[in-house]
């Protein structure tokens, strides 16, 4: 047992300062820098909240909203989307279950800025993927909805739909077929049985896999950038500009660290529900 | 059973969704196959010179190479963290451990782009310029937490009195480990450095702030493609998609090869 524990102590060493150095530090940097007047540079002045007040008072709130927005969408409509693929892919798909998987997952190691560009080139008016095949075929010019929030939308759930197929999948794989037989042969309607036998066991996995989509949508750019236009400004692009064109580290900084804060608001609480051991084990 | 047409439902769903998320891929290579300054579907002369341009291209080269260089010295470093990783994850048991585990988790759970920026401030002040090493290090900051846990998931299912029964007859404690345990746990490794270099290869939001001048291939693209639009650029894209659709073959192929000869000749 003793020796257990000292090799465990030794083993954690290589990534626990990983982490502090390339994840805490920074954080805490950016919690620092924050604190600064606007327009400084360096870390050694007096701490103030004004960039906060500027947050506030000057509508940099507005981006954070946008993306909070968002976000918060995102993550619904790909559970959404996802619930039916993960229970086709646990209960129907059989031998070709990971055949599907491998499509599924073949995309996400493709660069986001590769399939949002692609995207982009489908939803084109005039010219474009769509535009110019319907008008070739029909001789009618369909509309775009490039260049507004809704392509924006749809951009973050075709980016991040897989992140939430496939925790649903291993959630949804969890639960016995017996147990759903055995509710429906009770007298349980369909609803009555996802939501007393298949949600309860599944939540982990829904959890894990909204928990990624809503982080991941919340800190996205480049949807915005390149489906959006000049549409909306969603948190990062506007936390950019701060460092990039403004030369305002500060309040770049404090738009961070709003940023940070909303994620730990909803990454704590749910994290706490996880039982490690219990989700790999299986 | 379901009603047959839930069933249908589902499987028709399935097969739509999964078609839709090929779309923007089917996009690029349709518009690659034009030779014209601006894309005006569907092309009047189909042609393959923008694949000859890029292939001509000294440039193209040199974006996949840094893609490649960075991605190849992020699987390698990250399985080597994640071995002593894992085990500390899902092996031993040590106080602290379910901190460790929460921990692990929460480069995961964090916006890349917020993390990306943050540490481009922290290099900035601590004088340190931005690089394709300091890319490497920060795709490790994300990437080792997810090898660590494809490590663990195998490390769960490995009966630790194997390990115990070497060492009892004699081994020591390394050689017990180098001879038992790791070739366990090897299955999980191969996973998590494919995972690794493939997460980085495409990675977008870590690259842009922490690779200063040494432009990725995702980068690169983002910038032209906004900014300086011709089929090249499409065509660019389609190499590197075939470039991450062949690691993953060769992948499945080496898995597939593994399960034959090694776990089959080994019961």
């Amino acid at each position: 047992m003793e020796q257990s524990a000292r090799n465990g102590l030794i083993a954690v060493i290589p990534v626990a300062l990983l982490l502090l150095s390339g994840f805490a530090l920074p954080l805490i940097f950016i919690i620092f820098t924050g604190l600064m007047p606007p327009r400084s540079f360096g870390l050694l002045e007096d701490p103030t909240l004004a960039n906060y007040r500027t947050i506030l008072e000057e509508g940099y709130w507005r981006p954070i909203m946008w993306s909070l927005g968002f976000a918060i969408a995102t993550t619904l409509v790909s559970l959404a989307l996802a619930w039916p693929i993960a229970k086709a892919l646990v209960i129907h798909a059989g031998r070709f279950a990971s055949v599907i998987s491998i499509l599924i997952a073949v995309p996400v190691f493709i660069a986001e800025s590769v399939r949002l560009f692609g995207a982009h080139l489908f939803l084109m008016p005039k010219g474009g993927i769509l535009a110019g095949t319907v008008n070739a075929l029909l001789g009618i010019d369909i509309g775009s909805i490039l260049f507004s929030p809704l392509a924006t939308l749809v951009g973050m759930i075709y980016i991040y739909l897989p992140f939430a197929i496939f925790p649903m999948t291993l959630g949804l794989s969890q639960v016995p077929p017996e147990q759903v037989e055995a509710a429906k042969d009770l007298g349980a309607s369909g609803w009555q049985t996802v939501r007393n036998v298949e949600l309860p066991i599944a939540l982990p996995g829904i959890l894990i896999g909204g928990l990624l989509v809503f982080v991941l949508a919340l800190g996205a750019t480049a949807e915005a950038a390149i489906l959006g236009g000049q549409s909306v400004v969603v948190a990062v692009q506007s936390i950019e500009q701060r460092f990039n064109y403004a030369q305002d580290w500060p309040l770049g900084s404090a738009l961070a660290t709003v940023l940070c804060a909303i994620t730990a608001l909803v990454v704590f609480p749910l994290m706490r529900r996880l039982d490690i051991d219990r989700l790999f084990r299986r | 059973m379901e009603p047959r047409s839930v069933i249908v439902g589902r499987i028709v769903w399935t097969v739509l969704i999964v078609g839709l998320l090929y779309l923007p891929i089917i996009s690029i290579v349709l518009a690659s196959l034009a030779n014209t300054r601006f894309i005006r579907f569907p092309h009047r002369v189909w042609s393959i010179d923008a694949y000859r341009e890029a292939l001509g291209l000294g440039l193209t080269y040199d974006l996949q190479w840094t893609s490649l260089k960075v991605a190849i010295c992020v699987a390698f470093l990250a399985v080597i963290f994640a071995i002593p990783g894992a085990l500390a994850f899902a092996r031993y048991s040590w106080p602290g451990r379910s901190v460790f585990q929460k921990s692990l988790l929460l480069p995961i759970f964090f916006p890349q782009s917020v993390l990306g920026l943050a540490a481009l401030v922290t290099m900035s002040a601590v004088g340190i310029s931005p690089s394709w090493q300091t890319a490497v290090f920060m795709h490790l900051v994300w990437v080792v937490p997810i090898a660590t846990l494809i490590v663990s998931i195998r490390l769960y299912g490995f009966d630790v009195a194997q390990e115990e029964a070497a060492f009892d007859l004699g081994a020591t404690r390394l050689q017990s480990f180098l001879a038992v345990t790791l070739p366990q746990m090897m299955p999980g490794i191969v996973s998590g450095a494919l995972f690794a270099f493939l997460l980085s290869w495409a990675n977008l939001p870590l690259s842009a702030y922490t690779s200063g001048a040494d432009s990725t291939l995702p980068e690169w693209l983002y910038s032209r493609m906004s900014t300086n639009y011709a089929p090249m650029v499409p065509a660019v894209s389609v190499l590197s998609i075939i470039a991450s659709v062949l690691v993953v073959m060769i992948f499945q192929l080496i898995r597939l090869w593994w399960r034959r000869h090694i776990e089959a000749g080994s019961d």
